[in-house]
């Protein structure tokens, strides 16, 4: 019983993001980048715990990405999955979630998955498309938002729970499955000294994107982007805070209570 | 390509541990234990169990084995949130080098291995009341009985001394003999005679513990000598040798701090209508600021990566050394000044800097030492 787990680098958010000169995404020169996502950081947490609980036997790691991802893929690697594959794209190949889909499932093509896990969105761009859109190519049930995630392998069904607005749903499904996880049981662990240092001999395989374009290609949409950015803004400088003036607290609530819902309209 | 600057993806990830745990860990406890004085001992057991302690004791016995520049990446990103914490942290790798520099396999597996098994601190007791630049001078004596050794003698000064459970000490067969008497001998602290003083009240590093410690007869065995009788001056030398580059990195941490510091509240603070960075004379600080730190790092880098070829870096060593902890004391200094009057005060981070900054200046060889080294080895090669 296998997982294979999808993980992204991303900038680092404390990192200042430019406009590139394209308008059309930011500037990736001198962005750091990090080696922990911290949604993935969760899901493959989540993973291991599947792992380690409940039988799973082999954990792979995928990343599709510039070969700067092997970062993220060794990180993986140092919390405790098994082996890692990197699809290896050029830097001028433009990639949007859905195409990344078609990659990870072209590859996975070989890797087998009992489990497939993806975090609740990327730290960057936030899409969260990724898990279903791979449910398509794959041919596979997917579930978005996942927590508590308790699989019963010898019926192939797992327990899960989701968040829905207002409640949440316990339910069960038969895997394989494409899961996206919304938080792990547990906090992600930190991958020790030793463990980083193991990691570095475990298999990290390097696909280069162009060997995977002929399964790629059959799969609808094909090898290139489905959609198409148009342009990168930086969100607007933040004003400035507005002070109240007031003589007494119930004065200052008053005033709040108009601010939020008159100029605010948050209220 | 002979020369490359880039890091490593695990190196990347080793820096980014350690990163992250002094962020998360280190930095906020780092003004209480600067105040009280405290032994944050919760921050170094868990530093133990992410693998940062011990970085240089060989796998074989346990420890990851790392290069001097791995150990460099490491002691930077600590230092950048505690330099007090970060020298309680790395004594145990200043200490147990002398083991594995002249230890036998014996000794090693003996004494080693349970600081990988383990949570275990241990001190280099090599400075004494009568100095510790002189290290020739040391009166500290032992004496043969048999199979054993019998210890009189102090020792100052002594990071972690308190709280160790082994010490590595030099001492003299006959002071007389000078450096030719010194001897190295593994001592658990738990062999009677051995009585650490009171936690010495400190400007900086204060949450790292360094006191005395007498030794009254206190009775070593034999198989705990490390080398020959006469051996340990070289075995002290050859154990500062390689931990002096670290501890350029450990300054340069403290001076990054206070460059960052310094730099956002340049940004921030407005005098005369527009933000301070925008005077030309603090702008001229903060440029000479990211200078020295980045030069200090280069010179801390290339020492490591010589040392890491197997290179003796006796002058290289001392030149980072100097110059890193030399310019953190100017670049805190400077970052003081930035801040005005705020830094001056204990409620924000940089007078701390400042008095972490000095340490490094003094201890495992003062700069007036590394001086005189590199003057002696430079002249060596000219003349
Ligand atoms: C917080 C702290 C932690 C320490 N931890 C340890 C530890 O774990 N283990 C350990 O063994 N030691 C430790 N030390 C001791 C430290 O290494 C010594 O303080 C240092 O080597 C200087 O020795 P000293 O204090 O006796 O000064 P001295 O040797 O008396 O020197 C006094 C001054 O004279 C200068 N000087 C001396 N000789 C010469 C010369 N020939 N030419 C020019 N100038 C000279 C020195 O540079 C210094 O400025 C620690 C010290 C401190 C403060």
């Amino acid at each position: 019983m296998d997982i294979l787990v999808c993980v992204k680098q991303v900038p680092d958010p404390e990192t200042k993001l430019r406009v590139a000169p394209s308008g059309k995404s930011f500037d990736t020169d001198g962005v750091k980048f990090t080696i922990n996502n911290t949604y993935d950081e969760a899901m493959v947490e989540e993973a291991l715990r599947m792992k380690e609980e409940f039988g799973f036997t082999a954990l792979r790691v995928i990343s599709v990405g510039p070969p700067r991802a092997e970062e993220a893929l060794r990180s993986a690697l140092a919390m405790g999955a098994d082996e890692a594959v990197l699809v290896e794209t050029p830097a001028d190949l433009p990639l949007d979630p859905l195409l990344v889909a078609r990659y990870i499932a072209a590859a996975a093509k070989d890797i087998p998955h009992d489990l497939v896990m993806v975090g609740r969105q990327a730290q960057d761009d936030e899409a969260g498309v990724v898990g279903s859109a791979l449910g398509e190519y794959l041919d596979l049930p997917s579930y978005s938002f996942v927590t508590d995630l308790a699989p019963v392998p010898a019926n192939h069904l797992l327990k899960m729970k989701r968040y829905v607005e207002g409640g949440e749903e316990v339910f069960s499904a038969p895997f394989p499955a494409v899961l996206s996880i919304l938080k792990g049981a547990k906090d992600p662990r930190t991958p020790t000294l030793p463990n980083i240092l193991k990691a570095r001999k475990k298999p990290l395989k390097k696909i280069p994107a162009k060997d995977l374009e002929a399964k790629v290609s059959a799969l609808q949409g094909g090898a290139k982007p489905t959609s198409d950015i148009l342009a990168f803004t930086l969100p607007p400088p933040r004003a400035g805070a507005k002070m109240i003036e007031f003589q007494t607290p119930e004065e200052a609530a008053e005033r709040l209570i108009k601010l939020l819902k008159e100029e605010a309209r948050v209220l | 390509m002979p020369v490359d600057f880039e890091l490593s993806t695990e190196q990347k990830e080793l820096q980014e541990l350690a990163r992250r745990f002094a962020r998360d860990t280190m930095a906020p406890r780092a003004a209480q234990a600067d105040r009280t004085g405290e032994f944050p001992e919760e921050v170094y057991r868990e530093a133990w169990k992410l693998g940062l302690m011990n970085l240089n004791v060989p796998t074989e016995y346990g420890g990851s084995g790392l290069g001097e520049l791995d150990q460099c990446l490491i002691t930077e990103e600590l230092a950048y949130a505690c330099g007090g914490m970060t020298t309680s942290i790395s004594a145990n790798c200043l200490a147990l080098q002398p083991i594995n520099i002249a230890g036998t396999p014996e000794q090693k597996e003996r004494f080693l291995k349970p600081f990988c098994s383990d949570y275990h601190l241990a001190s280099f007791c090599l400075t004494e009341p009568s100095g510790g630049s002189d290290v020739a001078g040391m009166k500290t004596t032992i004496r043969r009985e048999g199979n054993e050794y019998v210890v009189n003698g102090e020792k100052v000064f002594i990071t972690n001394a308190p709280h160790a459970s082994l010490y590595t000490l030099f001492a003299t067969i006959d002071p007389a003999r000078r450096h030719k008497g010194i001897t190295a001998l593994v001592v658990p602290r738990d062999s009677p005679g051995i009585t650490p003083g009171k936690d010495e009240d400190k400007l900086g590093h204060r949450a790292s513990a360094t006191s005395s410690v007498t030794f009254d007869n206190v009775r070593v065995p034999v198989e705990n000598r490390l080398g020959a009788e006469g051996e340990g001056f070289k075995v002290a030398m050859n154990t500062l040798d390689s931990t002096r580059t670290p501890i350029g990195a450990l300054a340069t941490g403290i001076a990054r701090a206070a460059l960052d510091h310094a730099s956002k509240y340049s940004l921030q603070r407005t005098s005369f209508g527009k933000p301070i960075a925008e005077h030309q004379a603090i702008a001229i600080k903060i440029a000479d600021m990211v200078q020295k730190v980045d030069a200090a790092r280069l010179l801390v880098w290339r020492s490591a990566w010589l040392a890491d070829r197997g290179k003796p870096v006796p002058l290289e060593s001392s030149i980072a050394k100097c110059f890193a902890s030399d310019i953190a004391m100017e670049v805190c200094n400077e970052a003081i000044q930035v801040f005005g009057g705020y830094g001056y005060m204990k409620d924000y981070p940089v007078e701390k800097l400042l008095r972490d900054a000095k340490l490094t200046q003094i201890y495992e060889g003062s700069n007036e030492i590394q001086r005189m080294v590199i003057a002696k080895e430079h002249l060596k090669r000219v003349g």
